[in-house]
């Protein structure tokens, strides 16, 4: 097979080390792209953990201002909200089915003084990480795992292998052959160029790949583009700011 | 709008958020007061000859105040962590912006490169006092430098407590020593001589002043905090004008003590003899070993936390410049893992490592050649920045429309221009004396040669950029946020109403 059509199959090929258990969500009729079983801050938290240990394979700040962008792109997926240069702006009050998105765009409806996208992926990063966590924990597909002194802290690790490893999978495939993203894959590959998360896709793949990663995502819609020309400049700042604390 | 209910976006975001004292620490850190008064200050004195030292820091204390009134009134309105070049792409033109980026690249590794020199030779001196152990300057310096090196690319710096309590562990010593030197003059006679205002006509007063503001090079640093801050209007304000208040009194102060302790007729040639030994020797027959000792670790972890601090600075320069495309796009990327800026971290230490061996192998004396020569050499071009920055603050206010009275956008930042470029003028009129050594040396020349090389370059690049590459020209000076272009004011959480 050369080339996946936008809202087409992902990788048949592929299909043996798919998950066993479809991710279970009524699959909805979204006009413009595939009905994607999969939500975009799970996958995106997938893409920046380990899919055996669970380790991190990116920076703090990073990985939750990506899981931020990933819950504000979900609402824009449910074309609940839109982005409009630097600003989010609420589109469809009405809440969504599932309680992480509605959450957010409770606040989002509630807070209407703050308008910049920047604001909200900085207010979003305070909390992303353990609300996609516990979403994706609830669905069965994290467990967690106590660890460190007094065994304190949690840690989440994949349930299922496969299933984390999927995303990953299919990216670095169809990147590396060249292959069209689909609409849902290429805003989780935006959220992966735009955190610096991109070499873990293409370890060791030629220089063309990395050009085709950024032409696929520079096809994006104009309100996703907008959306990641935000974070790409919230995870330089919060390289350039960084303290020890 | 309603602002009735209660903003809980502000509220969380404002977790955290750093006040004055956090700030100050960050910057006075960066200027190491005991490297500043036990090695700056007395090397000062050994190497130009001036007796002038103490007076030029109120001086330059004083014109820095100055420049600060624009250049933190500019600051509420630019955010940018790479704020000179920012300010002065923002004030006097891309071309201008992108020459200050790389005039300041080749200053702040020369203050970074330079403090290896002072750790590596104190650090050596130090075991060797202590337990006897032989070791080069270059060896000290290269296990200095391989842990900044690692700590670089691993993203950490000291934190905010650490730094607090060393530094006014630094300031106590400091104080304590200024006490007990000005208790004991020379002659038995307390003599304000070094600070004679007259000091500022004299020969060398330009070697001396920008000695000056060596000491000072790190409080320019408070602007990149603005967006982090309580409140970015008053906070860095004042937290700049405290930096500057501290440190330059406290340097004024040790400076003129120790020529009380010398008499200072005597301060040039004791500084000759006792080289950063001085300020101890003088001491040390009034205060227990054990003090002395704690002393001399806190000289160290002072220089450590200044060279870390710069090196930060460097690797932070190179990353918003390949955020920027202005270098290459290479230089933008980070440490998966830790998010440094790896990149930048890594030249930044390779450039350092390759002057040190250098050094190591010419031969050369560590604290003059290294330490003294190319730290004021930063301080130098720190001088051309400040200069040029002050000009752009009102370059910056006359192009747009603003708020802000005559002394904040002309008055003030057009009197430190001036004073500036006075110091500046007098400073490569006296470059010779300020290395000490001869008028016709061509030293005298190469050091001050290399910032115009660099800016040059910087300059020529623009222009190549504006031809081959508008986009990249157009995002100059906007750093990370080069995607986006800034975003600021209408947003009511960096400005709070």
């Amino acid at each position: 097979m050369n080339t996946t059509p936008p809202g087409g199959d992902y990788a048949p090929h592929l299909h043996e080390h798919r998950a066993p258990v479809e991710p279970a969500r009524p699959v909805r009729a979204v006009a413009s792209a595939a009905a994607a079983p999969m939500r975009l801050a799970d996958e995106f938290f997938y893409l920046a953990h380990d899919d055996q240990s669970g380790r991190s394979r990116l920076f703090e700040s990073a990985t939750a201002h990506g899981l931020a962008a990933a819950l504000l792109a979900e609402l824009c997926w449910e074309r609940r909200i839109t982005f409009e240069g630097r600003h989010v702006r609420v589109t469809d009050p009405s809440p969504p089915k599932d309680w992480l998105q509605h959450l957010v765009l409770d606040r989002l409806v509630a807070e209407p003084r703050h308008t910049a996208t920047r604001t909200w992926l900085a207010f979003l990063a305070t909390t992303a990480y353990e609300q996609v966590a516990d979403r994706m924990w609830q669905r069965g597909m994290l467990r967690q795992q106590q660890v460190g002194r007094l065994r304190r802290r949690i840690i989440y690790i994949p349930t299922d292998m496969n299933t984390a490893a999927w995303s990953w999978a299919r990216l670095s495939y169809q990147l590396r052959n060249y292959q069209r993203l689909n609409a849902f894959d290429v805003a989780l590959a935006g959220l992966a160029l735009h955190t610096q998360l991109d070499p873990i896709l293409l370890d060791g793949a030629p220089l063309a790949a990395r050009a085709f990663l950024r032409e696929q995502v520079e096809q994006a819609p104009v309100p996703l583009r907008d959306l990641l020309a935000d974070l790409g400049a919230v995870v330089g700042g919060a390289v350039l700011s960084h303290r020890t604390t | 709008m309603s602002h009735s209910k209660p903003d809980t976006v502000s509220a969380v975001l404002a977790r955290g958020r750093l006040g004055i004292p956090s700030v100050v620490f960050f910057v006075i850190a960066a200027a190491a007061p005991l490297t500043v008064v036990a090695g700056g200050a007395t090397t000062g004195y050994a190497v130009t000859g001036v007796t002038g030292i103490p007076v030029s820091y109120l001086l330059v204390a004083a014109v820095l105040a100055l420049f600060a009134v624009g250049y933190v009134a500019m600051s509420r309105r630019i955010v940018n962590a790479g704020a000179f070049y920012t300010y002065v792409a923002r004030g006097l033109g891309r071309p201008a912006g992108v020459g200050a980026a790389m005039v300041a690249l080749v200053a702040y590794n020369a203050m970074q490169i330079g403090l290896y020199g002072g750790a590596g030779a104190v650090t050596a001196q130090f075991l060797n006092d202590r337990y006897g152990w032989q070791l080069t300057w270059w060896a000290c310096a290269l296990a200095v430098w391989a842990v900044v090196a690692v700590l670089g690319v691993a993203r950490i710096d000291l934190n905010g407590r650490v730094l607090a309590v060393v530094l006014v562990a630094e300031c106590v010593v400091a104080l304590t020593f200024d006490a007990i030197m000005v208790t004991h003059p020379a002659d038995g006679t307390v003599s304000f001589d070094t600070l004679a205002p007259s000091h500022v006509f004299a020969a060398g007063i330009g070697a001396a002043l920008v000695t000056a503001i060596t000491g000072f090079v790190g409080f320019e640093g408070t602007v990149v905090f603005s967006e982090e801050t309580k409140d970015p209007r008053r906070t860095i304000a004042r937290a700049t004008y405290i930096a500057v208040a501290v440190t330059g009194l406290l340097y004024g102060l040790s400076a003129w003590a120790m020529s009380v302790a010398t008499g200072p007729d005597r301060i040039v040639e004791a500084a000759r003899a006792d080289g950063t030994d001085l300020i101890f020797n003088l001491v040390s027959p009034y205060l227990a070993d054990s003090v002395i000792t704690v002393a001399r670790v806190l000289f160290i972890t002072s220089l450590f936390a200044a060279l870390l601090s710069f090196h930060h600075t460097v690797a932070r320069y190179l990353f918003a410049l390949g955020r920027e495309r202005v270098l290459p796009a290479v230089f933008g990327r980070t440490s998966r893992r830790t998010g440094a800026p790896k990149v930048g971290s890594l030249v930044q230490s390779g450039l350092a490592f390759a002057v040190l061996v250098g050094y190591a192998l010419a031969g050369a004396d560590p604290i003059v050649h290294l330490f003294f020569w190319i730290t004021v050499t930063g301080g130098l071009g720190v001088l051309i920045l400040m200069t040029v920055t002050s000009a752009a603050v009102i370059g910056f206010f006359a192009r747009i429309t603003h708020a802000e009275g005559s002394w904040r956008s002309r008055i003030a930042p057009g009197i430190a221009t001036v004073a500036l470029g006075g110091i500046l003028t007098v400073t490569l009129r006296e470059f010779a004396t300020l290395l000490g050594v001869e008028p016709d040396s061509p030293l005298r020349w190469a050091f001050p040669a290399a910032y115009a090389a660099a800016a040059l370059a910087g300059i020529a690049w623009a222009l190549v950029l504006r031809t081959t590459n508008p986009d990249v020209y157009a995002a100059v000076g906007l750093g990370a946020d080069s995607d986006t272009g800034p975003l600021r004011a209408p947003d009511a959480v960096r400005q709070p109403a």
